[in-house]
């Protein structure tokens, strides 16, 4: 990997047709400006890897894996009902938030 | 009632106040803009995430709380927007919203489940997202089984 210390300001360029400029840098993030051509895809990383298992985890599943899954989860769900929490819907009357990101 | 062939029952009948509306899909399947979530007794709790539009396309999913019984949810602003909440507004599963993690089964390797990116639906306006967190604690592939069980074999 290649490993370069630009200050807020200042650019790179990849090829001759991708430009990142460092806008901002914070405490905790950075940020960049980039200036490609429209062909090229800009996305954040974790949605492409989030697509990668999304299309993975469309194909069908048989029926034998379906039984399986359901007789794995089912102890589960057994031990979820005995507390008395409905894990359907996962109805339990708290806040599932996190705290608020610190930017 | 309108009726949808589907991927794991012959025919399923539904109504139109059961579809959720994703208004931009998720991601790899952009078009896929309205899911029935499906449950039924003798498989829970799995949840069949089937899409309206294709009727070949379905998810299993499972509610994320039975995964993680401390699941914690990390939303966008972006990903509120698309549910139609505002930042204040309670997120309470079950109540509010639901919350579902995706499977990704195969028949060469263990079950995981996607607890990075889970899939939040508004139960009031019938809306979901799949919401991707830029910095997360959880897994992609968090294998579904914790213990010294294994697959069925094939």
């Amino acid at each position: 990997m290649l490993v370069m210390r630009r200050r807020a300001g200042e650019s790179l360029l990849i090829g001759d047709d991708i430009e990142i400029e460092i806008l901002e840098v914070g405490p905790t993030r950075v940020k960049l400006g980039i200036v490609a051509p429209a062909n090229r895809a800009i996305t954040r990383k974790e949605v492409i890897l989030t697509r990668t298992e999304n299309v993975t985890a469309a194909r069908n599943a048989s029926p034998e894996m379906i039984a399986w899954l359901s007789r794995t989860l089912e102890p589960v769900l057994s031990k979820d009902n005995r507390q008395g929490a409905d894990t359907a819907t996962g109805n339990r009357a708290r806040d599932h938030r996190t705290s608020p990101e610190k930017h | 009632m309108p009726k949808l062939s589907t991927v794991y029952f012959q025919e399923l009948e539904y109504t139109n106040d059961s579809i959720f509306d994703f208004p931009v899909g998720i991601p790899g399947f952009e078009d896929q803009v309205a899911f029935l979530f499906v449950e039924q007794p003798a498989t829970r709790p799995l949840i069949f995430m089937q899409s309206l539009l294709n009727s070949c396309l379905c998810f299993l999913a499972v509610p994320a709380l039975t995964v993680d019984r401390e699941y914690r949810l990390n939303l966008s602003a972006d990903d509120l927007a698309t549910l139609g909440m505002k930042p204040e507004d309670p997120l309470r599963i079950g109540t509010d919203i639901g919350c579902f993690v995706l499977l990704t089964v195969s028949e060469d390797a263990a079950p995981t489940v996607n607890m990075m990116s889970p899939i939040v639906v508004n139960l009031r306006s019938r809306k979901g997202v799949q919401a991707i967190p830029t910095t997360s604690e959880y897994s992609l592939r968090q294998p579904l089984v914790m213990e010294k069980e294994t697959a069925p074999c094939s």
